[in-house]
């Protein structure tokens, strides 16, 4: 058995010498002339956050036409899945919608977090009275909002909601107002429980990927699985409200709720809403490069957003090829315009110019063996 | 004494070669040893939801399993109380098999002992099919179809019930929703999905009991509903409560088709016309974006206690089985 022990730490030790000289000898030649590898030798492994595994996918099939060499393999296996492997070193990179908790941050040692696109969440409804073509669309603040998943509010014709809608006051039943949530674990949910903790200080069931909504306890909520689930159950029981993602709401042509925002104005969700709560909160990351960017104060930001994000090892990397694969692979998400497009095209909101600076800032100090690798 | 030993020797190595010369022993031991490893599957299975859950057990104790349906499950504030979810898997069980062994039984005596030559072929086929169904198909088939179309009618032909005194009123408090998904729906597609089971064994069974049973009930001048309820049933009694546990352990776990019928809501009444969540409909759900280590280990308890609510059922039932067994088919109608 010592034996054994010997040997296999030797062979280890020797491996691991290779893999320095290997590594000392190409980052030079990468940084020089990139893509001298082997078309598909170096393969990234990526798993967690199945919100950004639509655009991961994409990335997947169009980054290889970019650099031949790599190929990128990520599964959707959820962010604390994500988290936890990117912590025991599983894999070369995670994607998450939650940040790290501080026990995280101990455990992982040098995990940096790169948000790399963000999502917005619309309020879809069933209101049978409303014509979705020529009558306005329902207007909902913050506070009204929080009210009705905690049940405060849970009539249509609850006086809150009335002087929000002037224009269609008339339309409004005396119906209750059916909630519909997520019933999977999701970053949807944990963008919108965010934004409800924001909004009012009534919300006291706390945020999340899952919680345990106050309106489920009496009889008025119910989950649904992914977005299609919650907006299945929206579209057959009448008089029903739940969150989904902006960009299923816009591929689905949903109707959905704008909101007034901070500043006082009513806005709808768009790209440029979106961006414009992300530009709000530019100054305000962490160390760890994490921020929350709801209930934006700007005049024309959208309140319920968030940001998904890549999750590295930011100086304990061994194998300086694959870092250096890693980094340009990070560097062309966030700044191609046709990686850009990619995303955008899946409903995806691409970061601001101010945040993306920042970003790029940090990715630029990644270490590989102590020596710098860059894009 | 030498002559003995060497003549033992000789028998134990002839008995050896005896044995073993058709394969007896290697075959004995590959059985043996197929046998085992269920044993040591459901062990492990046992072992690692034990030690996995240790932190959840040690830091939520007892409080996991207060009988409340008014319980918190909210990972965003690290509490976990699990009746709701134990409370939701017994009773859609419970509903699918109330209504799952009257109609399965039904159809097996149909199948066994009344029905025409001609039919009896098609009508096995179909039961098998409704077997081979996936859950995931049944689930959508509850979506679009079974749901608006019966469970709903059914949800608002019942709401009056809430009339009834205390828990049988609570369990039909309305209104369901408008499209139907409630502790109901799950417990009628359970109904849906474990018919074939116990259908299936049950006409097994039925056709096992030897034709002198048949023959001595009709010598005697029984009918045939009084050869089928007095002697066949009764006879055949301990292998279609086998039956019914198979059923009843399909009900427990399933998982898919209650997910996408059973609304998914944390609700307190109880009442069968609300959404409600089962432990593997919550596992399913909640498993792949857990939020802390502590809601995944109280996932993991959750599994356990499926595990054990399951085993004790099933012991519960071997032993009604290992009962009815011992008494001869007249106590048994006694």
């Amino acid at each position: 058995m010592f034996k054994f022990t010997r040997a296999f730490v030797f062979v280890a030790v020797a491996f691991s010498f290779l893999l320095a000289a290997c590594g000392t000898a190409s980052t030079p030649a990468a940084a020089g002339a990139p893509a001298t590898q082997a078309p598909g030798s170096v393969t990234l492994t990526g798993t967690g956050s199945t919100f950004q595994f639509p655009a991961e996918q994409a990335y997947a099939e169009f980054f290889p036409a970019v650099d031949p060499s790599v190929v990128i393999n990520y599964t959707g296996t959820g962010s604390g899945a994500g988290k936890k492997a990117i912590i025991d070193g599983t894999v070369d990179f995670a994607g998450s919608d939650a940040v790290l908790n501080p026990d995280e941050i101990t455990a992982g040692k040098d995990l940096q977090i790169y948000p790399f696109l963000a999502g917005a969440t619309v309020m879809a409804y069933n209101l049978p009275s409303l014509d979705p073509k020529n009558d306005p669309k329902l207007i909902l603040d913050g506070k009204t909002l929080a009210d009705i998943y905690m049940g405060k509010i849970t009539m249509w014709n609850d006086p809150a909601i009335l002087a929000l809608n002037p224009k269609i006051a008339s339309k409004l039943p005396a119906q209750p107002i059916f909630t519909v949530h997520r019933a999977d674990g999701s970053g949807t949910t944990e963008i919108f429980t965010n934004a409800l903790t924001a909004f009012s200080s009534d919300w006291t069931a706390g945020h999340g990927t899952v919680i345990d909504w106050p309106t489920d306890k009496a009889g008025t909520g119910k989950g649904g699985n992914g977005n299609p689930g919650v907006t299945a159950e929206i579209a057959k029981n009448q008089y029903s409200l739940g969150y989904v993602e902006y960009a299923y709401a816009v591929q689905n042509n949903l109707p959905f709720a704008q909101m007034v925002n901070k500043a006082g104005n009513v806005v709808t969700a768009s790209p440029d809403s979106t961006k414009a709560a992300m530009t709000d909160f530019a100054n305000a990351f962490t160390p760890q490069l994490t921020a929350v960017i709801v209930d934006a104060p700007g005049a024309q930001s959208w309140p319920i957003a968030g940001y998904t994000y890549i999750i590295i090892h930011q100086t304990s990397m061994t194998d300086c090829v694959k870092a250096q694969k890693l980094v340009e692979y990070i560097h062309w998400i966030l700044t191609n315009p046709a990686a850009i497009k990619y995303a955008t095209d899946l409903g995806f909101i691409p970061l601001p110019d101010a945040v993306q600076q920042k970003v790029l800032g940090t990715l630029s100090q990644v270490t590989c063996n102590g020596q710098p690798v860059h894009w | 004494m030498k002559n003995t030993s060497v003549l033992k020797r000789n028998t134990w190595r002839e008995r050896l070669n005896r044995s073993t010369r058709h394969g007896d022993i290697p075959w004995s031991l590959l059985v043996g040893a197929m046998a085992i490893l269920v044993l040591v599957v459901v062990l492990a299975i046992a072992w690692m939801l034990w030690t996995e859950s240790a932190d959840a057990r040690a830091k939520i104790g007892w409080d996991f399993f207060r009988p409340t349906l008014d319980a918190t499950w909210n990972p965003a504030k690290d509490i976990y109380q699990a009746w709701p979810f134990i409370y939701g898997t017994l009773i859609t069980s419970l509903v699918a098999i109330i209504l799952a062994v009257p109609i399965s039984i039904g159809i097996a005596v149909f199948l066994a002992e009344l029905c025409p030559e001609r039919l009896r072929l098609p009508l096995n086929w179909m039961i098998e099919m409704l077997a081979a169904i996936p859950s995931v198909v049944y689930g959508l088939w509850g979506i679009f179809v079974f749901l608006p179309v019966v469970v709903a009618p059914i949800g608002k032909f019942l709401a009056p019930l809430s009339s009834l005194p205390s828990f049988a009123g609570t369990l039909f408090t309305g209104p369901i929703s408008e499209d139907g998904t409630s502790r109901l729906a799950a417990g009628l597609i359970l109904t849906i999905m474990i018919i074939p089971t116990i259908t299936a064994i049950s006409r097994d069974v039925l056709l096992a009991i030897p034709d002198t049973q048949r023959e001595a009930a009709m010598g005697l001048g029984s009918t045939r509903w009084e050869m089928i309820w007095q002697v066949l049933l009764p006879y055949g009694l301990s292998g279609i409560l086998g039956a019914i546990i198979l059923g009843l352990g399909r009900a427990l776990g399933e998982t898919m088709a209650v997910t996408m019928v059973m609304g998914n809501a944390n609700e307190a009444t109880g009442s069968l016309l609300k959404a409600g969540y089962t432990m593997a409909s919550l596992l399913a759900l909640q498993f792949k974006e857990a939020v802390t280590p502590l809601h995944t280990d109280a996932m993991i308890e959750l599994g356990l206690t499926l595990f054990a609510i399951t085993l004790i059922l099933n012991l519960l039932a071997r032993f009604l089985v290992w009962q009815v067994a011992r008494r001869t088919p007249q106590e048994a109608r006694a």
